[in-house]
């Protein structure tokens, strides 16, 4: 509010108002808030900050530039939070994957979805399932073309309005236009958790190996030891990784270049000068070239008379990959997290 | 201006008679049979140290030039998710550039455009087809090819076949049906379309699911560029991974027509055979790879080929007039399979499909090959292959283990092993020679020529030339990103062109006679 009347008092300045406090002081005046559950692109919102206007909000046209930003950024498709939101490739974090999604796809408001929640463990559970999945009394609504176009209820409030046997025995038309937009959010949410990237995207129980058949591998037919210890490099590494990050680190470990200080590097030895040693920065069939410890970068034009020799302390790794059966994977990893 | 002489390509061309085009590169693949082979031979083993670059073209369009250009009369026509290009390939200036407002989907890459006549027929991330005049880029006419909401987007170059226009579907994010489709080039109507996937019990490889609601989203894309025999009218079109992804409980069976190479009748898009290259596939491994055209010679009787270096890592050979297998050869490694049914089907070994504690497979998710095409050069009878040897884990996610849904789980970590160029005897899928790259990593189409040589890119962002009978590298050019495509090559103006995409930039090269 304080801010708000500074900014009035400093209108000629074109002081930035608080959006948020823009929101409140314009929209909160018939809406509460929480009534926004309903997010819109940017051209929608604009219909919309014009339709109220029409119905008698007071909104400056500074106002109407901040909320139609603040609106599209907090209640557009593509607003960060809830699920259908920015998504990346992957399947570490960063939202479920919506690659091929169209850009006016539904974004899920997770309160509405958790209000949604409880109208479906009510009303639709028994027939659709925990996940919207079917069972035999009702279809899979994941898989369902009225979902997949609906937006915020635009298909399934429809579809409800003209009957659809519900748990209670009550008519499905008697739901409220905020409990159909509250179960599209919840629908919608389920569809996005089938997509990578998503909170169920994640390994399960992956430790399921023998420890003690790791162990003897370890120090046996594995030749690990040979080069590591449990009580020497890999002292406390059961503690320092969850399991699907260690079982890719002991199965890959040259993805971890630079955290173990461990590199490939290239010995290049000219037919008349020294042998240089680096690690490689260019490395084809026509140049190669390497940065010595001392950070300095060597480069060479390759010919028969350049010998180039490889030293790579991962390609005994490398060869393993060909050695492991899945039992031994299990096994070592079972054993590997032992070693807290 | 000297013509360029062109070796006649007797020893094997038969049906597929008509040499490839000298002056044009008039389809995604140069011609209709996938080899990617130019019989130009002004560029060759002897001079190719001459070749340098004539000119190069920025797009400024970001995410690597996935399309092939096609040179008609001058002009080069290429494409990127939502662009359209006319640049003359004399200068590299551009003629007009056409930029479309996207409505979404997956913007990962476009393989190019067809032309027709006048017109260029391309694909949308958003799932549209749309027809241009190639003279300014002018909108002819748009069509549906695909629904949105269903997450399908389009990325393929579509193919002129007869009088239609072929286009297929990507997406495999949610469990939705794969299908082909064949467009009236003037209209935009629809001709016919195959699904992918039987859509109910008692269609041809119902038999393969355990009910109709899996097979009707058993996914199946086609969004590899099919092949065409003229004399059989038969498509060749490769198909995409089954649905769910990863996770299979709720899919048991071969998935037929999934990770398939399937003929179809040109005129009706009906079936004509298929052979599947991976059953019930749980590695997303899809089999969208070039089905490549050859004619060629099998215990001294010319015959008619088809062969394909899997996503999976085995190369296959068939007789294209019917689908029986003649040769089923690893090329890369794999560990997957159990052992080679009858009918040359790898069988899966169901330890190697995804666990939730995980599976240590070869190749990896990105597979032994992928999309970036191969190359088949009648003169040594070599099938040229970029080449992966990666392991990953393969771990099922989802905690609804009798009905998963869209992917279900992935793979994770990995390490890639070697990078190649696999030279494959085509009658025996034995490996002639192999070109190991020093850093592993990249992967970039190929194209070889009557001068003996074979184009393809490195992981260093070069454009190399190797040696078609040797493998030995020959010349290289250093390009800003690595080699995006699959290079091309043609006459203009009495000199030898080859033209290849890299990042946001097509390069061209010539020796400046």
């Amino acid at each position: 509010m304080r801010i708000l009347w500074v900014c009035l008092a400093a209108a000629a300045l074109a002081c930035a108002q608080e959006p948020a406090s823009v929101f409140q002081n314009v929209c909160g005046k018939c809406h509460p808030p929480e009534a926004v559950v309903t997010p819109r692109a940017r051209a929608q919102w604009q219909e919309t900050i014009t339709k109220m206007i029409g119905l008698g909000a007071k909104v400056s046209p500074d106002e109407q530039t901040i909320l139609l930003d603040y609106l599209t950024a907090t209640y557009g498709p593509t607003a960060a939070g809830g699920r259908g939101g920015r998504g990346g490739r992957g399947g570490r974090g960063g939202g479920p994957t919506l690659n091929g999604a169209p850009l006016d796809r539904h974004v899920v408001d997770p309160e509405g979805a958790n209000r949604g929640r409880t109208v479906w463990v009510a009303e639709c559970i028994e027939c659709h399932g925990t996940s919207a999945r079917g069972t035999e009394k009702g279809k899979n609504l994941i898989q369902s073309d009225m979902v997949l176009h609906d937006r915020y209820g635009s298909t399934l409030g429809p579809f409800l309005a003209k009957g659809h046997p519900m748990m209670s025995g009550r008519k499905s038309s008697s739901l409220t236009q905020m409990q159909v937009a509250d179960l599209s959010h919840f629908i919608h949410e389920r569809v996005y958790d089938t997509l990578r990237g998503s909170p169920i995207f994640q390994p399960g129980q992956i430790v399921t190996g023998n420890a003690k058949a790791g162990e003897a591998w370890f120090n046996g037919a594995g030749k690990c030891s040979t080069c590591h210890s449990p009580t020497g490099d890999l002292k406390g590494i059961g503690g320092r990784y969850d399991p699907a990050t260690l079982q890719g680190r002991f199965l890959f470990p040259r993805g971890g270049r630079g955290r173990g200080g461990k590199q490939m590097t290239l010995t290049i030895t000219p037919p008349n000068g020294p042998a240089v040693t680096g690690v490689p920065v260019v490395f084809d069939d026509f140049d190669v070239s390497v940065r010595d410890d001392k950070g300095e970068v060597h480069a060479f034009t390759r010919s028969p008379q350049l010998k180039v020799v490889r030293n790579d302390p991962f390609a005994v790794h490398d060869q393993l990959l060909d050695v492991y059966t899945d039992k031994n994977m299990h096994d070592m990893l079972a054993y590997l997290v032992t070693l807290k | 201006m000297k013509r360029i002489t062109v070796l006649p390509i007797l020893a094997l061309a038969a049906a597929l008679s008509a040499q490839p085009p000298t002056t044009s590169w008039p389809t995604y693949h140069g011609d209709n049979t996938g080899r990617r082979f130019s019989p130009l031979t002004q560029i060759n083993d002897k001079n190719v140290s001459e070749l340098a670059p004539a000119w190069n073209f920025r797009t400024g369009v970001g995410g690597g030039l996935k399309s092939t250009p096609l040179m008609i009369d001058g002009v080069l026509y290429f494409t990127a998710p939502d662009h359209v290009w006319a640049v003359d390939a004399r200068t590299g200036k551009q003629i007009w550039h056409k930029a479309f407002e996207t409505k979404g989907g997956w913007h990962i890459g476009n393989r190019g455009g067809a032309i027709m006549g006048n017109w260029i027929f391309f694909l949308t991330p958003d799932c549209q087809i749309i027809s241009l005049n190639i003279k300014d880029g002018s909108e002819r006419w748009r069509k549906q090819n695909c629904d949105l909401d269903q997450f399908y987007y389009g990325s393929m170059a579509p193919m002129i076949v007869k009088n239609k226009v072929i286009a297929g579907v990507s997406g495999d994010d949610l469990d939705r049906p794969g299908y082909l489709s064949a467009y009236d080039p003037e209209t935009g109507d629809l001709k016919w379309r195959w699904s992918v996937v039987p859509l109910k019990k008692g269609d041809p490889g119902s038999e393969t699911w355990p009910n109709e609601e899996a097979m009707r989203h058993g996914g199946g894309m086609t969004w590899q560029m099919p092949t065409y025999d003229p004399d059989l009218n038969l498509i060749y079109i490769t198909t995409g991974n089954p649905q769910p992804v990863i996770a299979h409980a709720n899919r048991k069976g071969d998935n037929l027509f999934t990770g398939c190479v399937v003929a179809l009748n040109a005129d009706t898009g009906k079936m004509v055979w298929y052979f599947q290259a991976s059953p019930h596939d749980t590695h997303d491994w899809d089999s969208t790879q070039v089905p490549v055209l050859i004619d060629g010679q099998i215990d001294g009787r010319p015959r008619k080929l088809l062969a394909l270096a899997a996503r999976n890592g085995y190369y296959f050979l068939l007789d294209r007039t019917n689908g029986k297998n003649l040769v089923t050869a690893p090329y890369a490694g794999p560990n997957w399979a159990k052992g080679i049914r009858p009918n040359g089907t790898p069988e899966p070994d169901p330890a190697k499909m995804p666990q939730v504690d995980g599976a240590l497979v070869t190749p990896n998710q990105g597979g032994a090959t992928n999309w970036p095409p191969p190359t088949f050069s009648p003169l040594t009878g070599l099938f040229y292959v970029g080449t992966t040897r990666a392991f990953s884990v393969y771990y099922i996610f989802d905690p609804d283990l009798a009905n998963p849904q869209g992917w279900g789980g992935t793979d994770r970590g990995g390490a890639t092993l070697s990078s190649s160029v696999e030279a494959i005897d085509y009658k025996t899928g034995k490996i002639r020679w192999s070109h190991k790259w020093e850093t592993p990593g990249g992967r970039s189409g190929l194209m070889s020529t009557a001068g003996n040589l074979v184009f393809t890119g490195d992981n260093s962002s070069n454009l190399v030339a190797l040696n078609a009978t040797t493998g030995a590298p020959l010349w290289h050019s250093k390009l800003t990103s690595p080699v995006s495509n699959g290079p091309i090559s043609y006459e203009l103006d009495g000199k030898q062109y080859v033209v290849v995409g890299a990042g946001d930039t097509l390069w061209s090269f010539t020796t400046g006679k």
